[in-house]
């Protein structure tokens, strides 16, 4: 390599040589300088070709130093096979938190994928009640197995269906869909539904917080308030919280016989209803649910042209210590209801002893109400005590009911109640016992209307 | 009468349209505090955040108030913890709200677990093993570094919805990202006389808190999560702690105090008592407030216990 490169510096300067008298014997005759310049010149040039050479002669060096450098046998690398530094292990756990971070909204939406995630949620509620009363003696009453649906339908709408199987058979409790998408905080729900009248009315009997429905829901509103019909509800734009509803319905109450759901009718015949509620936050342990309901039938179908109306002002205090909520609380829930409607004077003829003669309507007034109380003492323990008193429809003397209960929570899917009645009503005094055991499979949700 | 009527009607609905304004602050709902105040450290005076819990809740027993129904009714975005841990109250509260901005999944719906790998993860799900976490342990505010991938949920899911402050929420998330990292180099320092600690919780929410300070959370006095516990349990509980010389009771400060207290006494075990959110004590006023606590309060009672 060394002999090459001074092979070409040779040349080199041979051909500069070569080229440098020619180059200036090519100057023109008429330019000829003085033979002491040119000599000068010539000495420039060979000083100038020299320092090139030593430059050329230092570039040559370097390459052969690099040339040797990279040629000669490699040393060992340093042993990597040692215990990895705290600092590489932080290294490679930040890493691996990355690369999980990213992926794992990938993963969950795979998981989404899959068909069976756009079934409904699906649970099944059993409730079962041992009982003893004085003339009736012993029983155990399956009072219902409760299929529950829900599920989104679009963007738009969500739907909910409860089918209760009783001894009496299987029922559509309710099937309804539910808007969510609608502009101003309105929401309209259709179909089969529990109509937003009081409190305790919308609860299915299960989710009671005692044993039996209180007698004056029984005896005014007949059971659960529930409708086929539609209604439309409106959050007020509002600091205070404040819901107002209206609906129709062909009829509201579960075992509300009197009037037929099936038939058409005219508008004056179905039943109409308004409801306000509100919440005041007394403090942030402490707070109140009132509401104020009216539902209003202006022809009732089977009474001659008999109107109803039925009013009800529901009030709830709770008292639930944030940092115990679990374990400490308090509630006391009292719904009032005033019923007031065309009845016959001398009430409906018996099955099978109907006359010919016309039946002669007057205006009633019934009134009735509830009162419970029921506190938390662990997360298991609630005792609580219940008053119920209710006027017959046909203004008969009224009903009255004390009823002190042990809720005991197993877990929260699992309830025993023990509850006591002492029952007084016209012609009858009757002791009652009842052993409530109440359990959910499945998909389990809390509801906004059940609290 | 009538006329006056609709003309109140008009109004009424005329009025949510008339408060929206240009300079309007992001209507913002947290679940729990830890997370506005990392909503207020992302986007400062950009939004206007509440919390639905105060800090001494059980984050399974909030209470369901129809007043939080119009908060989130009024809100541009709802941010949650996630990991199904709100699951007791906030699925109800949102379709009483009827704002379908902030309903499951939508743009609003911002779920500050998303780039958490939760532990715990069931691999199967049955009520005979409790109250489950059916996608993992939800606890996920009790370890920084997992705090760390909340915020950066947060910061993406405002900027999701508010792509015009993405340079503002950026600028912020790094530098609140950086006082976190500053603070947990510092925690784990701190922490290193935790290293191998084993400790007992009234719930299983210690979990991650453990993890990352070197601690081993070995039991709950819950028979399962969200089970109180049997006699026969604690007596269980007891014999092991003894057997694994469990050094710790933690008891979250929401649960019952005298059946920690008795079985720290009874394994010669030092109780710690610790909020499980920020403002569940006076001293957790902020997210790294709230950590600080924790760790030094647990610190303290190692150290007592030595």
């Amino acid at each position: 390599m060394r002999t090459t490169a001074q092979a070409l510096i040779a040349v080199f300067l041979l051909t500069s040589l070569c080229f440098s008298p020619s180059h200036v014997a090519a100057r023109p005759a008429r330019q000829a300088s003085p033979p002491s310049t040119s000599a000068a010149q010539l000495r420039h040039e060979i000083d100038a070709m020299k320092q090139q050479l030593q430059q050329m002669q230092d570039k040559v060096r370097q390459q052969e130093e690099t040339i040797q450098r990279l040629s000669s046998p490699q040393t060992p690398a340093p042993d990597v096979s040692t215990v990895p530094t705290p600092h590489e292990e932080q290294f490679k756990r930040e890493v691996k938190e990355e690369i999980m971070r990213d992926i794992k909204p990938s993963l969950a939406a795979a998981n989404k994928t899959f068909p069976s995630q756009f079934n409904p949620a699906i649970g099944f509620i059993i409730d079962t009640v041992g009982s003893y009363r004085d003339h009736e003696r012993g029983n155990f009453e399956f009072r219902s197995g409760e299929m529950g649906l829900s599920a989104n339908i679009d963007p738009f709408t969500r739907g909910y269906a409860i089918i209760n199987g009783t001894p009496e058979g299987l029922e559509v409790e309710e099937a309804a869909i539910v808007t969510t998408a609608l502009p101003y905080s309105l929401t309209v729900k259709g179909g089969r539904f529990f109509a937003d009248f009081g409190r305790l009315s919308k609860f299915h009997d299960h989710d009671l917080p005692f044993v039996n429905r209180p007698v004056v829901l029984d005896r005014f509103m007949q059971g659960e308030s529930q409708g086929d019909g539609i209604e439309v509800s409106y959050l007020a734009p509002t600091q205070q919280y404040l819901t107002l509803t209206t609906g129709m319905y062909n009829k509201i109450g579960a075992e509300n016989e009197r009037v037929d759901n099936l038939v058409p009718r005219d508008f004056s015949q179905f039943t109409y209803l308004w409801r306000a509620a509100t919440f005041l936050n007394l403090t942030d342990n402490n707070s109140i649910d009132l509401g104020a309901s009216y539902a209003y039938t202006p022809k009732v179908k089977i009474d001659q042209g008999g109107n109803r109306h039925l009013a009800g002002v529901d009030l709830t205090f709770r008292y639930t210590p944030l940092s115990q909520a679990s374990y400490r609380g308090l509630s006391w829930g009292t719904e009032f209801l005033y019923n007031h409607e065309n009845r016959p004077s001398d009430g409906f003829p018996e099955e099978g002893t109907e006359s010919e003669e016309p039946l002669h309507f007057k205006p009633r007034d019934a009134f009735g109400m509830y009162s419970y109380i029921e506190a938390r003492l662990s997360r298991r323990f609630y005792p609580g005590f219940l008053f119920d008193y209710a006027q017959g429809i046909d203004r008969a003397k009224g009903t009255t009911a004390y009823s002190p209960y042990l809720t005991i929570w197993a877990s929260e899917f699992q309830r025993l109640r023990l509850q006591y009645t002492r029952l007084e009503e016209p012609g009858n005094r009757e002791n009652q016992v009842f052993l409530q055991w109440t359990v959910a499979l499945g998909s389990h949700v809390h509801g906004f209307r059940d609290r | 009468m009538t006329r006056i009527a609709l003309v109140l009607l008009a109004v009424l609905l005329m009025v949510p349209v008339s408060l929206k304004g240009a300079d309007r602050k992001i209507q913002a709902v947290a679940t729990i505090p830890d997370l506005a105040d990392m909503a207020r450290n992302i986007a400062g005076d950009l939004i206007d955040v509440t919390s639905l819990a105060t800090g001494v809740e059980d984050i399974h027993a909030v209470p369901m108030k129809p007043s939080f129904a119009v908060l989130l009714n009024r809100a541009d975005v709802v941010i949650l913890m996630g990991l199904e841990i709100e699951h007791a109250f906030l699925p109800a509260l949102l379709e009483a709200a009827r704002n379908p901005k902030i309903l499951r999944d939508a743009p609003g719906y911002i779920d500050c677990s998303v780039y958490v790998t939760p532990l715990d993860v069931p691999t199967r799900l049955d009520r005979a093993l409790g109250d489950q976490h059916p996608v993992g342990n939800p606890h996920i505010n009790l370890d920084p570094v997992r705090g760390k991938d909340m915020a950066r949920a947060l910061a993406d899911g405002l900027t999701r919805n508010y792509p015009e402050y993405e340079a503002t929420f950026k600028k912020n998330l790094d530098t609140y990202l950086a006082t976190l990292d500053a603070a947990i180099a510092r925690w784990e320092q701190e922490a290193k006389p935790l290293h191998g600690i084993k400790l007992v919780s009234y719930h299983p929410d210690m979990l991650y808190f453990a993890e990352r300070f070197g601690m081993e959370a070995v039991g709950t006095i819950e028979i399962r999560a969200g089970v109180d516990p049997t006699p026969g349990h604690i007596a269980e509980l007891q014999e092991r702690m003894r057997r694994e010389r469990v050094g710790l009771v933690v008891r979250e400060l929401h649960y019952p105090a005298g059946l920690a207290e008795t079985i720290a006494q009874s394994t010669g075990a030092t109780l710690v008592e610790l909020p499980a959110m920020v403002g569940g004590v006076p001293e957790a006023k902020d997210y790294l407030s709230f950590i600080d606590y924790n760790l030094r309060t647990v610190l303290k009672a190692v150290q007592k216990g030595t």
